[in-house]
């Protein structure tokens, strides 16, 4: 069962499960109860992503997000998926992120894994800057039309009237 | 002129006194000559073998007792049928008491109240009756609502456009017979004159939707087009059946015909399938495609405001009043039922036989108790969709109104019935 | 535009059912916009041909207010008001998983009394918010008494939400510590009667809704959704389980007392519009079980922890789910040390509905919208957010 009152073991057997397979190539960034947050590269991403949906049966999409953090000149994309399909699974949330650099920040889209992410991407995409190479539509999602200012969720953007 | 006027008493009284003054200068010196230039050059009537000159009028106007026999009289003229009963007045007066049992049963069907505060002081011993002065206050409303003409609409036949729905409505209301003698227009092919006048409605929906030059009543009079159209066949089909078993297509036959039996006992899928196309005539729910709200805000009287808006429900409701006197007269037996009503007579003279009220109560009940029906089928129901409307009209419809024919021919041709039953 | 009409025709042409005749049959653009009685404050983009529907691109963002910016300048008490904003018909709804978060940041262990009242609003309001979603689907379908009969019943709920925290449909409630104040000493008396009297009523929707054969011919076989379509799309919340996934974050990962209350996670294999309306209803069943088990075995004690007028907590990130009304609402909460948070991200079950929205109007026919596209549990403020 996946209780964490036995310790982090089936976290831990998952995670030599994605580290047998990439090695090197990611970094476990932290091991908490349902919790496991892989840090990648934006290389390895779209394979990190396919072997976890097909072998590890993380399938369900939950959310995209982005955060900037100016003190390292990176911004991070984070997904977390869920699993709909495997009953050890189901209360597990993975996490990877990618970390972007801040001045040029591209990643490939993950829409071929999981086709729910197209918004989400969108709308990173709206709020801090980030491509994401071959979205179909990578336009304004939420932000009105005439948007003239920087991507709004940058730490550098201030809401007018209300300085740190 | 004071810009405040306060009230007194003398000049109250002085502004009465005015009116009388004016009132008497204008009678005596232009309407009565002129009553007397008239009645000088018409011939006098004759009633009851006398000869009414205009003192003998003015008599009887004062001593109810010598003027019942005029009244008898009057009630005998086309006139009369035409505006009171069972012409325009009466309709109309059904039309009222149909829109506040909707608005009411509607409500209480739908855990409300209805309308409660007008007229709440007559009633105080049922509360449930409250709101019955509702449509007066709504129709006084109306008419104090500018009538909005949209801009690039075609401002005649936009404005034309209600009057011709009233007077399509009025002209059915005329065919139809409440009571054995009492029919404002009895006439051998009622029946077919009947059809003819519903064939005006699709026509204007098209005429409103198109001169208001907007999109959605474009969309919501083409939908009204389809609807329309492919329900009148059904509902002429439907009919076949009772011209078939009653031999005649004149409304007082069919009705005469019924005897023993209604003819909802041998036709029964005819009065379905009428009635279900009686609802998609009116279109009311299930089949307000039409006026769908969510989707086309109010279909093709979208544009309508004011007084027009009120007279194109003012029509509905007698279109709702028809269709259902309708199905009354073709399958429930029109005006016959067990004599639950006295003759009305004053002073003597017999103005409605007992026959005729009892005749004119059971039609109300049996009109009353299908209109209620088309009600509470409008609280049950959602909206039909349009592909599902058409396949019905153009393929279930009309199957089964076929079948209806087979079996009016098979129950004459097998002598169960003869025709004229 | 040329190209691009042409490109979307190719497209078009593989949707199975959809013929065009003739190459220059056009594709009319329709913009179900913010300004229509069927839509609320969003647009739809839709493209079509004749009746079928050949592309829907939806618009949302007409009521942006940027809460994720706004969580950075507020510290964790003070967010609550405007957190609640995207989604007052159910706000302990998305409340919930924020109060959980800031508490597993700030290691605070929240008394028993209080977990149990969570629980019970929670469910409440997922009842409320259902029936209000009720009411909309039969103004869509044009039945008024499917208006009528669910804004009635959900009276006696919202009469349960105000006893408890003092307002009707924002209430504010979920604090992290607890819930902002006890629940008056009739409430157990009174939620017993009213949830017991709306089980009664549930009942009745059954014949005058679900079996009426013009509700069935809108919505059986209306925008049918696979399985495996609906677990890549990201759906969640009824959706989902009308498509056959047993998915519910109240069994897969119970939070507050959820693990000791009885109650089935209902699912139906068809995935049409007419499962996903059918679901809620099964599921409000379930609500009430929840409530009258949890209103039995209520404990005594405090409600709430109060903490510091700047409450704060390590360099740390949460991430924590609930299962609300509509489906999975999560929040993702990144912390370094400071009295206010660093990222708030919300990811909120009608913003995931979206690609499967697009997904379902494809290939659909336009008199089918408005049940489809209502049967998503779509409320547009809160994917605005």
């Amino acid at each position: 069962m996946s209780q964490s009152t036995d310790g982090l073991y089936v976290e831990n057997v998952l995670a030599d499960k994605i580290n047998s397979r990439f090695g090197d190539r990611i970094k476990v960034s932290y091991l908490k109860p349902r919790r496991i947050r892989i840090d990648v590269s934006k290389d390895h991403v779209l394979e990190l992503a396919r072997f976890v949906r097909d072998e590890l049966g993380f399938d369900h999409p939950i959310s995209v997000s982005g955060v900037d953090y100016p003190k390292r000149s990176t911004i991070e994309v984070v997904y977390h998926i869920g699993s709909c399909s495997r009953d050890e699974y189901r209360s597990f949330v993975l996490a990877f992120a990618v970390h972007l650099p801040r001045d040029n920040p591209v990643m490939p889209t993950l829409i071929p894994v999981y086709r729910g992410v197209e918004y989400h991407e969108r709308e990173v995409f709206e709020m801090l800057g980030v491509v994401f190479e071959g979205h179909p539509r990578l336009e304004r999602l939420l932000l009105p039309e005439d948007w003239a200012d920087i991507p709004p969720l940058l730490k550098d953007f201030h809401i007018k009237g209300r300085e740190e | 002129m004071a810009t405040v006027s306060e009230f007194r008493f003398s000049e109250f009284v002085k502004s009465i006194l005015w009116l009388l003054f004016w009132v008497t200068l204008v009678v005596s010196l232009i309407v009565l000559p002129i009553i007397f230039i008239v009645l000088f050059y018409v011939p006098e009537p004759i009633i009851d073998g006398q000869r009414i000159n205009p003192y003998l009028l003015l008599t009887m106007l004062t001593n109810p007792q010598i003027g019942a026999p005029l009244i008898k009289a009057t009630m005998e003229t086309t006139f009369f049928k035409v505006v009171v009963l069972p012409g325009f007045t009466f309709a109309a007066l059904f039309a009222t008491v149909l829109i506040y049992a909707e608005r009411k049963i509607l409500a209480k069907m739908q855990l409300r109240v209805g309308p409660y505060h007008a007229g709440r002081e007559a009633f105080w011993w049922a509360n449930s009756l409250g709101g019955f002065l509702q449509l007066i206050a709504d129709l006084l409303k109306l008419l104090g609502k500018e009538i909005i003409v949209p801009k690039g609409a075609d401002k005649p036949i936009f404005l034309a456009a209600p009057v011709v729905l009233i007077i399509a409505s009025a002209g059915l209301v005329a065919l139809i017979p409440i009571a054995p003698n009492w029919v404002v227009a009895d006439i051998d092919v009622g029946l077919l004159a009947v059809f003819a006048l519903l064939g005006f409605f699709p026509l204007t929906a098209l005429l409103a939707s198109y001169a208001s030059n907007s999109k959605y009543p474009f969309i919501g009079g083409l939908r009204a087009l389809y609807q329309l159209i492919s329900y009148e066949i059904p509902l002429i089909l439907s009919v076949l059946g009772v011209v078939i078993l009653a031999g005649t297509l004149s409304l007082t036959g069919i009705v005469e015909a019924q005897n023993p039996y209604w003819f909802i006992v041998l036709l029964p899928i005819g009065a379905v399938i009428f009635f279900i196309t009686a609802l998609a005539e009116l279109e009311r729910i299930p089949f307000d495609l039409p006026e769908a709200e969510s989707e086309i805000v109010a279909g093709w009287l979208t544009e309508y405001s004011g007084m027009t808006y009120g007279l194109i429900q003012l029509a509905n409701y007698i279109k709702m009043y028809v269709l259902s006197a309708l199905f009354v007269t073709l399958f429930l037996g029109g005006w016959s039922g067990p004599q639950i009503a006295s003759s009305l007579e004053i002073f003597n003279v017999t103005l409605i036989t007992a026959e005729e009220a009892n005749g004119m109560t059971w039609f109300v009940i049996k009109t009353l108790g299908i209109a209620i029906l088309m009600i509470i089928i409008r609280g049950i129901n959602p909206r039909i969709k349009i592909d599902l409307l058409l396949k019905t009209a153009w393929g279930k419809l009309i199957a089964v109104a076929f079948i209806n024919v087979f079996i009016a021919v098979a129950l004459l041709y097998l002598g169960v019935v003869t025709v004229g039953a | 535009m040329q190209q691009e009409d042409k490109a979307l025709k190719d497209r078009v042409r593989e949707i199975p059912g959809l013929q065009m005749e003739g190459e220059d049959r056009g594709i009319l653009t329709l913009s179900v916009g913010p300004q229509h009685p069927g839509s609320g404050h969003f647009r739809l983009i839709i493209k079509v041909d004749g009746d079928i529907i050949a592309e829907a691109l939806p618009d949302p963002g007409y009521v942006h207010r940027g809460e994720e910016k706004m969580c950075e300048y507020r510290n964790y008490i003070q967010n609550i008001p405007h957190l609640e904003r995207p989604m007052i018909a159910d706000s302990c709804g998305i409340l919930y998983p924020y109060v959980l978060a800031v508490e597993e940041l700030l290691g605070i262990q929240v008394p028993e009394r209080a977990k149990y009242i969570r629980v019970i609003m929670a469910e409440i309001n997922r009842c409320i918010f259902e029936l209000y979603w009720l009411a909309i689907y039969g103004i869509f379908l044009g039945h008024s008494t499917m208006f009528m009969w669910p804004m009635a019943d959900r009276e006696l709920l919202i009469d349960l939400a105000e006893m408890a925290s003092g307002a009707r449909v924002t209430h504010a409630y979920f604090v992290p510590g607890g819930v902002r104040n006890d629940i008056p000493d009739i409430f157990v008396e009174k939620a017993t009667k009213h949830v017991k009297y709306f089980r009664s009523r549930l009942k009745e929707y059954e014949s005058i809704f679900y079996a009426n054969p013009l509700f069935q011919a809108r919505t059986v076989n209306v925008g049918v959704l696979r399985r495996e379509d609906a677990i890549n799309l990201g759906a969640t919340g009824p959706v989902l389980r009308a498509s056959g996934v047993e998915h519910d974050i109240r069994k897969a990962e119970p939070y507050d007392v959820y693990d000791e209350m009885d109650f089935k996670v209902i699912t139906m294999k068809e995935g049409d519009s007419y499962a996903r309306a059918y679901v809620p209803w099964l599921e409000m069943y379930e609500s009430v079980e929840i409530i009258l088990q949890a209103l039995e075995k209520i404990p005594n004690g405090p409600v709430r922890i109060k903490l510091g007028p700047n409450p704060k907590g390590g360099v740390a990130e949460v991430f924590k789910r609930v299962e609300a009304a509509r489906g999975e609402l999560a929040y993702y909460i990144v912390s370094d040390g400071n009295p206010k948070p660093y990222r708030v991200k919300l990811s909120v079950p009608s913003f995931r509905e979206l690609p499967v929205m697009a997904h379902l109007l494809k290939g659909a026919k336009l008199a089918d919208m408005p049940s489809i596209y209502w049967s998503m549990n779509y409320w547009p403020v809160e994917a605005d957010r």
